[in-house]
């Protein structure tokens, strides 16, 4: 599974390598790239289907704070 | 000097923007990183009620959240004091109540150098909180505490901690915070996520299609009732359908009390008729619940016969544990609303259901105490029967607080206040200076065990020094009594680390701290206890030693299927 995103966040990829270990999955590639204040994002998860489902839910949900308070 | 000092520094602005924030009062700890802070709170308008230990604030800002609706807020110094609040943000974490959390860090030249005090607080409370936000310019305090408190309270509100350096809180700043305008006050927050999170046209006709075609529905309601403050309309809707309907332990209180249909708390400790219709229902209308492990029992068991329909505000609850046929993603207002209207021209009535589902019941199952000892279902049964129905009743963790959960009756969810999703012992007293501060007026009683109780009883002190007529209800059972439970049932009777019989004297003790107190063992000196016990203007406290072998029934042992419950020390299977 690949989640591509941005984020004025940095500190999201190591809450979400974390997230992943704890859903007992793991990444393969990941790739950050900074531009001025905005972070863009590529990690590739692997693992169980159902936990890569929950995931990628915990994933938008995260990222769906930054909005909030955009 | 002093003028000066408050005038215009990091740590002014703090407090000013909290107020803006409509903050009223803060529950808090201090120290050296955050001295800046309470320097500022020396004269300030913000109301601060001091501690005895950094826990004990953030619980009782939970409780503050959990019976008003609105953002409870502790503060605490860096390192120890940060730590300190840890278990707590967890806590509202897991509950998904409104906190933020202000800590001072130390100074910025020496984060990262294992200063004096120093705790990476953003790394430690990553995973525990929704947010964490660390403040590096003095003129980032007033926009990140309102992104704190936008955060904290939603669209699923939950803990927010707020880090700021000590040299930022003494950096100079001028001008004054902005005063925030309507969305900072709770309801016009809540009305805000009700116009963000409308329920879809077509989310609504689906359920409804499925409630039509249902002939045995049951509506489960939890935690995100209180959150979206959806009483009234979770009332409404299952009065139009004459619905049979259970609560999550976070969900007590969104039933009007007394109500035939309502069937009760399920899951582990639930009521049998209650986890019984969850067998039977062809249809599940999952109401701001999350199918915690403690509701469901064996996953694979439950529900069997059952179309889901699952309403939550945050979207990663749906299909997470329970597969759902239908969801509606919306606030749980906007959803019972739209259910409501989409119903209401020809409402399909399933009283027979109800009736049926409800004759199931039948009292709840107990063990028969040793002749001349008093038992505490005994005294909870007594209790609740005594107390006014306004109370709030804030519980501790373990059998007590099961005991409690099934027999209360709270007016609405913000009455019954409680450590659900993490079990937190020592919660109760904290939890219940937290409602009492919030609700003045009110009575307000903290129903502990003798070992949680032992946890957080320091705050004794703060109801002393705050006069606060906080009512503590202590069952000593002089075990850990909830452990000692299970040891007894899954581990041999082999009692590890459980047994209480040394426990302390809590009379002298609650003497020692000026508060009234007395001690009860007999079941006929109940009744007059109790009526002085909500007489009383001033803090109390009523010890009652009760048998100490006495267990919760019924139980869904864990890893059982939720028809799988056992009701007495023999084991003898609800005929579910
Ligand atoms: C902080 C914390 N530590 C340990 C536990 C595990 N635990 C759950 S219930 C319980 C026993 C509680 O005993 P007591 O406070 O006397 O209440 P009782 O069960 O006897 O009513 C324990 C140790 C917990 N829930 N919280």
């Amino acid at each position: 599974m690949n989640r591509t995103f941005q984020t004025r966040d940095g500190r999201l990829v190591a809450r979400l390598i974390l997230l992943a270990h704890r859903f007992g999955c793991d990444y393969t590639e990941l790739a950050v790239t900074r531009n001025a204040a905005v972070f863009s994002v590529s990690i590739d998860f692997v693992g169980n289907a159902e936990a890569l489902r929950r995931l990628d839910a915990q994933i938008s949900k995260l990222l769906d704070y930054e909005k909030e308070i955009a | 000097m002093i003028a000066q000092r408050l005038a215009n520094n990091g740590a002014r602005r703090v407090l000013d923007t909290l107020v803006a924030e409509g903050v009223d009062v803060a529950f808090g700890y201090p120290g050296g990183a955050i001295m800046p802070l309470y320097d500022a709170l020396y004269g300030h308008d913000l109301r601060h009620i001091l501690v005895r230990h950094e826990q004990a604030a953030v619980f009782a800002a939970g409780a503050y959240a959990r019976s008003t609706g609105r953002v409870g807020v502790c503060m605490a110094t860096s390192g120890p004091g940060a730590t300190n609040l840890v278990t707590g943000l967890l806590d509202a974490m897991m509950d998904s109540v409104p906190v933020v959390a202000i800590t001072g860090q130390v100074k910025t030249h020496l984060m990262g150098t294992d200063g004096f005090q120093e705790a990476d607080v953003a790394a430690v409370t990553q995973a525990i909180t929704k947010y964490n936000l660390v403040v590096r310019d003095v003129s980032e305090i007033e926009p990140t505490i309102h992104k704190a408190f936008t955060l904290a309270r939603g669209p699923r509100p939950g803990p927010v901690l707020v880090d700021i350096p000590r040299d930022i809180l003494e950096a100079k700043i001028s001008g004054t915070p902005a005063p925030q305008d309507g969305p900072t006050i709770a309801n016009a927050v809540r009305e805000s996520f009700r116009q963000r999170f409308p329920a879809q046209a077509e989310e609504i006709a689906r359920a409804v299609e499925m409630i039509r075609a249902a002939k045995k529905p049951l509506a489960i309601v939890g935690g995100g009732c209180r959150a979206a403050d959806a009483f009234a309309e979770y009332r409404a809707f299952c009065a139009l359908l004459g619905l049979p309907h259970a609560a999550t332990i976070n969900g007590l209180g969104a039933p009007t009390p007394g109500d035939p249909h309502f069937l009760g708390m399920l899951g582990m400790h639930g009521w049998k008729a209650a986890n019984r219709a969850v067998m039977e229902a062809d249809c599940i209308l999952a109401l701001g619940m999350r199918f915690d492990d403690r509701v469901t029992g064996r996953v694979d068991r439950f529900a069997k016969q059952a179309q889901i329909i699952h309403v939550d505000i945050d979207r990663s609850e749906f299909h997470k544990i329970i597969p759902a046929q239908a969801t509606i993603h919306a606030d749980l207002r906007s959803a019972l609303d739209a259910l409501t209207a989409a119903l209401a021209p020809n409402p399909p009535r399933f009283d027979a259901w109800a009736k049926s589902a409800a004759s199931h019941g039948g009292p709840l199952p107990r063990d028969r105490a040793k002749p001349g000892m008093m038992s505490a279902t005994d005294v909870l049964d007594h209790f609740f029967a005594t107390a006014p129905p306004a109370t709030y009743v804030a519980t501790d963790v373990g059998q007590h607080q099961m005991w409690a959960a099934q027999r209360s009756r709270p007016l609405d969810p913000h009455h019954f206040i409680t450590s659900a999703g993490l079990g937190t012992m020592g919660f109760g007293l904290p939890a219940a200076i937290g409602t009492q501060i919030a609700n003045p007026e009110a009575t307000v009683v903290a129903i502990c065990g003798d070992g949680g109780f032992q946890m957080t009883l320091h705050e004794l002190a703060t109801l002393r020094r705050y006069s606060l007529p906080v009512k503590i209800l202590i069952i000593d059972n002089r075990n850990l009594g909830m452990v000692r439970q299970w040891q007894q049932l899954f581990f041999d009777a082999r009692y590890s680390a459980t047994n209480l019989s040394d426990n302390p004297d809590f009379c002298a003790l609650a003497h020692a701290y000026g508060v009234h107190a007395e001690s009860i063992d007999r079941l006929n000196d109940l009744q007059p206890a109790l009526e002085r016990f909500f007489a009383t203007n001033e803090a109390t406290l009523l010890h009652c030693a009760c048998y100490p072998e006495e267990n919760v029934w019924p139980m869904i042992p864990a890893g059982a299927a939720i028809d799988e419950g056992i009701e007495s020390l023999a084991g003898e299977s609800l005929e579910v």
